[in-house]
C-alpha cells in the first residue's frame, strides 16, 4: 500500500504555521483588550464603565474569529480587567460597585461569552465544512483510496484536535489492518500493521457493534490495541465505522493523549467523514468490478478464439488431412487405364489441401501456440517476420510474463502492425517491448501519414479496452504527417485499491 | 520393399506413426505401406509412441505435435526423449503450422530430422521422397516456414546482396536440400550449385559447413537472426 503512511508524515512546514497560528490567538487575546484601552487613554469621556467595554468587546470578537473560545474568553476576563482599571483610574472608583456597575461587567461578560462560543462554533464549522469540501473534492476526482484515507486522518487530527488518527480495516480473520494514520508532530504511534481484534478498545467496540464507540479513560484499554495504546499514552479514543454498501468495512478512530476528552459531537463529526471514505471505497470497487468485467469479458473471448483455434486445426484441418489422403489412395487404386478418374481425383485432392490452407490463413490472428509456449519474443517475431511494413523490433528480456499480459501485449503489437500496414503508408514500423519488475511497456511507432483516427472504427478501439482492463494505460500520438505512436503500458500486478 | 538403382532387393525402413487422429493414422499409415516402407506400429499419444520405441525399434517415427493430453507440444516432447534414448531413430515431425523457435529447437537435437506442416502429407510424391531423404540421414524444414523466413522484410537486409538465383538457392539450403538436390531442383549442374553456394556463404559471412545438417541449421538461424 503506497501511500497508507502520506498521513503519518506532517511536513515541517505545517508544523510552524501551526505553532505561530496558536501564538498568534493568544496574542490577539491578551494584547486586544489592552491596545485598546491603551488607545482609549488620552480620550477621557470614554470611560464610563459601560464605554469601555463596548470597545473592548471588539477584540473579543477578534480573539473569537482568530482564535477560537479559549482565547475568546481570556479576551472577555483582560476587557473586565482593563475596563475596571480605567474607570478606577479615571474617577477613582466604582461608582456603586455592587450594584450598577457589576450589572454592567456581568452583561458584558454574558454578552462576550456568548459571543466567543457563537463565533468559535461559527468558525469551527466553517473548518469543518472545508475540510469535508477538500475530501470530498478527492473523492469526486475518483483519487486512488489510499490518497483519501491520507487526507481523512489529517483532516480528522487537525480539526477534531486529536494527537492521533488512524483509519483500520477489519478482516476476515478478526484482526483490523491500520492503512492509513495521521499524527501530531512528536506523537509516537503504534507501529504495526496488523492487530488482533478483541478486549477493550475502540476499534474492537466498533466492529464487533457496528457503531460509533468512545473510551474516555484508556486505562481500562484491554486487548492488543488497547494495551498498545494504553503503552503509547493514549487517553481518550473516539471511533466511527466505515459502512460501505451495507457492509461493515473499517473504522476511522481518533485518539488524544491528553487530558482533555473530546467533545459529545465527535462521532457525530467523524461519521461524516468515515460517510466519504465509504464512498471513496464504494467508487473504486465498483471502478475495480468493471475492469474486472471487461477482463473478463476478453478473457471469455479469447478463450472462444482459442477454441475455435484448436478446434480447427485438430478438427476440420486434420479432417480434411485424411479425407485427401484417402482420395490419394483410391486414385492410387485405380487401374492406370482410367485416367479421366484419376485426373478428377488428382485435383479433388489438390482443392482439398488448398482449403486447408485457407483454414491456416483464417487462424492466422489467433495468438499462436508459440505465445504460451515460448513467450512475447518469439511470438512477436513471428509477427515480424508476416509484416508486409519492415520492422525493427527491440526486446528487452525474454522474460515470461503472466499470461494476461503476455496476450495483451500480443494483441497490442498484432493489432498496431495491422493498422500501420493498412493506413500508415509507413516505410518502417519500429516495436519496442521493455519490461521491468512492475510494468511491461510497449510502444509502436511508424513513419507513415499519422493521423489515424481511433475513434473511426480501427482496432485501436478495442486495444484501448484490453488494455485498460488490464489496469494499463494506452496513448495514441498521431499528428498527421508524423507518423503513429502507440504506447502501452500494462502493470505486473493491478493495484488492489484498498480492498480486502 | 524398395528397389535401389542397382536392382538389389534393399531392406524396407521401419518407421512408426503416433497421431491422436485414427482416420489420418491410418491413411498415413496405408500411404507408406503403399509406397515400400514397413508400418511396425501406430500410437495414439506420446507415451504410447516412446513403448513403440522401445519395444519395435524402428528407424523413422511419425509424430503429430499436438497430442493428447494436453493437446500442445507432446510431439515435441517425445522427439526430445526419443533422440535422448534412442539417437539413431530419425524424427519427423508434422504440426498444423510451422515456427521457427521450433524448428531450431529440433534441429539443434542432431541430424536425421523433419517438420513440416501436416497438410504436406497429402502431396503424396513430395512426401514420401522426404520420408525417405530423412531415412538416409538428411535434415527437412518445411518450405513455408522457409518462404516467411526469406520473405519477412528488413531493413538494411543482408538478403539484397544477393541475386534472385541465390535466393532460391539459399532458400533450398534451408529446406534441407543437398547441393545435388538443389540441382535437380533448379535444373543446374552440381557445378553451378556449388558456385552459387559459396557465393552465398561469402557474401552472408556464414561458416561453411562440414555437412547439410549443419547447413540448414545454420541457415536457419541466419535468416531468423537477420
Amino acid at each position: 500500500m503506497r501511500n497508507a503512511f502520506r498521513g503519518f508524515v506532517t511536513s515541517a512546514c505545517e508544523r510552524r504555521s501551526l505553532a505561530r497560528r496558536r501564538r498568534a490567538d493568544w496574542v490577539v487575546a491578551i494584547a486586544g483588550p489592552v491596545i485598546i484601552t491603551a488607545v482609549l487613554l488620552p480620550f477621557g469621556s470614554f470611560f464610563a464603565l459601560s464605554s469601555v467595554l463596548l470597545f473592548v468587546l471588539l477584540a473579543v470578537i477578534a480573539a473569537a474569529l482568530i482564535g477560537g473560545l479559549r482565547p475568546a474568553l481570556t479576551a472577555v476576563a483582560v476587557g473586565v480587567l482593563a475596563g475596571v482599571f480605567l474607570h478606577v483610574r479615571h474617577y477613582g472608583g466604582l461608582r456603586d460597585p455592587l450594584g450598577v456597575d457589576l450589572a454592567k461587567i456581568l452583561a458584558f461578560v454574558f454578552v462576550g461569552v456568548a459571543i466567543a462560543i457563537l463565533v468559535g462554533e461559527l468558525t469551527r464549522l466553517a473548518a469543518e465544512q472545508g475540510a469535508l469540501r477538500r475530501v470530498a473534492t478527492l473523492v469526486a476526482r475518483a483519487a486512488p483510496p489510499d490518497e483519501v484515507f491520507a487526507s481523512v486522518t489529517a483532516e480528522i487530527g487537525l480539526l477534531i484536535p486529536a494527537d492521533t488518527t488512524q483509519i483500520y480495516r477489519f478482516e476476515r480473520d478478526r484482526t483490523a489492518s491500520n492503512i492509513a494514520r495521521w499524527s501530531k508532530p512528536g506523537t509516537d504511534l503504534p507501529a504495526a500493521a496488523r492487530w488482533k481484534l478483541g478486549g477493550h478498545n475502540v476499534t474492537t467496540l466498533v466492529a464487533r457493534t457496528g457503531r460509533p464507540a468512545r473510551i474516555d479513560n484508556r486505562a481500562d484499554g484491554t486487548g492488543e490495541i488497547g494495551t498498545e495504546a494504553r503503552a503509547a499514552g493514549a487517553r481518550t479514543s473516539v471511533g466511527a465505522p466505515i459502512v460501505v454498501e451495507g457492509e461493515l468495512w473499517g473504522v476511522a478512530v481518533a485518539t488524544s493523549t491528553g487530558g482533555r476528552r473530546f467533545r459529545g459531537d465527535t462521532e457525530a463529526r467523524l461519521a461524516a467523514f468515515t460517510a466519504l471514505v465509504a464512498l471513496a471505497i464504494a467508487n473504486a470497487e465498483s471502478r475495480d468490478e468493471l475492469a474486472a468485467s471487461r477482463a473478463r469479458v476478453l478473457a471469455a473471448a479469447d478463450e472462444a478464439r482459442r477454441r475455435i483455434e484448436r478446434d480447427l486445426h485438430d478438427g476440420t484441418q486434420q479432417r480434411l488431412t485424411a479425407l485427401a489422403l484417402e482420395l490419394r489412395a483410391t486414385e492410387a487404386a485405380v487401374p492406370p487405364d482410367m485416367t479421366g478418374i484419376r485426373t478428377q481425383l488428382s485435383r479433388t485432392a489438390k482443392g482439398l489441401a488448398a482449403a486447408v490452407d485457407d483454414l491456416q490463413e483464417i487462424s492466422r490472428g489467433i495468438p499462436p501456440a508459440i505465445l504460451s509456449k515460448g513467450g512475447l519474443g518469439p511470438a512477436i517475431k513471428a509477427l515480424a517476420r508476416r509484416s508486409a511494413i519492415p520492422v525493427e523490433l527491440e526486446l528487452s528480456s525474454d522474460t515470461r510474463l503472466p499470461e494476461r499480459i503476455e496476450v495483451g501485449a500480443y494483441y497490442v503489437v498484432s493489432e498496431a502492425l495491422t493498422n500501420a500496414v493498412k493506413h500508415s503508408g509507413a516505410s518502417v514500423v519500429y516495436i519496442r517491448v521493455d519490461v521491468d519488475d512492475l510494468v511491461a511497456q510497449i510502444s509502436i511507432r511508424d513513419d507513415g501519414v499519422g493521423g489515424a483516427d481511433p475513434t473511426r472504427g480501427s482496432g485501436l478501439t478495442g486495444l484501448q479496452d484490453r488494455v485498460e482492463s488490464l489496469g494499463g494505460t494506452f496513448e495514441i500520438a498521431n499528428s498527421v504527417g508524423h507518423g503513429t505512436a502507440i504506447l502501452a503500458r500494462i502493470a505486473m500486478e493491478s493495484g488492489d485499491n484498498g480492498r480486502r | 520393399m524398395v528397389v535401389d538403382d542397382t536392382g538389389a532387393k534393399e531392406r524396407a525402413v521401419r518407421i512408426a506413426i503416433a497421431d491422436d487422429d485414427v482416420l489420418l493414422r491410418e491413411g498415413l499409415a496405408s500411404l507408406l505401406a503403399r509406397s515400400g516402407f514397413d508400418v511396425v506400429g501406430q500410437a495414439g499419444d506420446a507415451v504410447a509412441l516412446l513403448t513403440l520405441v522401445r519395444e519395435r525399434e524402428p528407424e523413422l517415427v511419425i509424430v503429430d505435435i499436438r497430442m493428447p493430453p494436453t493437446h500442445s507440444t507432446e510431439g515435441l516432447d517425445a522427439a526430445r526423449s526419443i533422440r535422448e534414448e534412442h539417437p539413431a531413430v530419425g524424427i519427423l515431425v508434422l504440426s498444423a503450422h510451422v515456427e521457427v523457435e521450433e524448428a531450431i529447437e529440433l534441429l539443434a537435437g542432431g541430424e536425421r530430422i523433419g517438420y513440416l506442416l501436416k497438410s504436406r502429407v497429402t502431396d503424396v510424391g513430395e512426401f514420401i521422397d522426404t520420408v525417405a531423404r530423412i531415412a538416409r540421414g538428411a535434415s527437412i524444414v518445411d518450405p513455408s516456414l522457409i518462404q516467411e523466413l526469406v520473405a519477412a522484410r528488413r531493413r538494411n537486409d543482408p538478403l539484397a546482396l544477393l541475386t534472385a538465383r541465390e535466393r532460391e538457392v539459399l532458400a533450398l539450403m534451408a529446406e534441407g536440400c543437398s547441393n545435388a538436390g538443389i540441382g535437380r531442383r533448379l535444373w543446374v549442374t552440381d557445378g553451378t550449385v556449388e558456385k552459387h553456394v559459396k557465393s552465398i556463404l561469402t557474401k552472408l559471412q556464414l561458416p561453411e559447413s562440414p555437412d547439410d545438417h549443419r547447413r540448414v541449421l545454420a541457415v536457419i538461424a541466419f535468416l531468423e537472426a537477420r
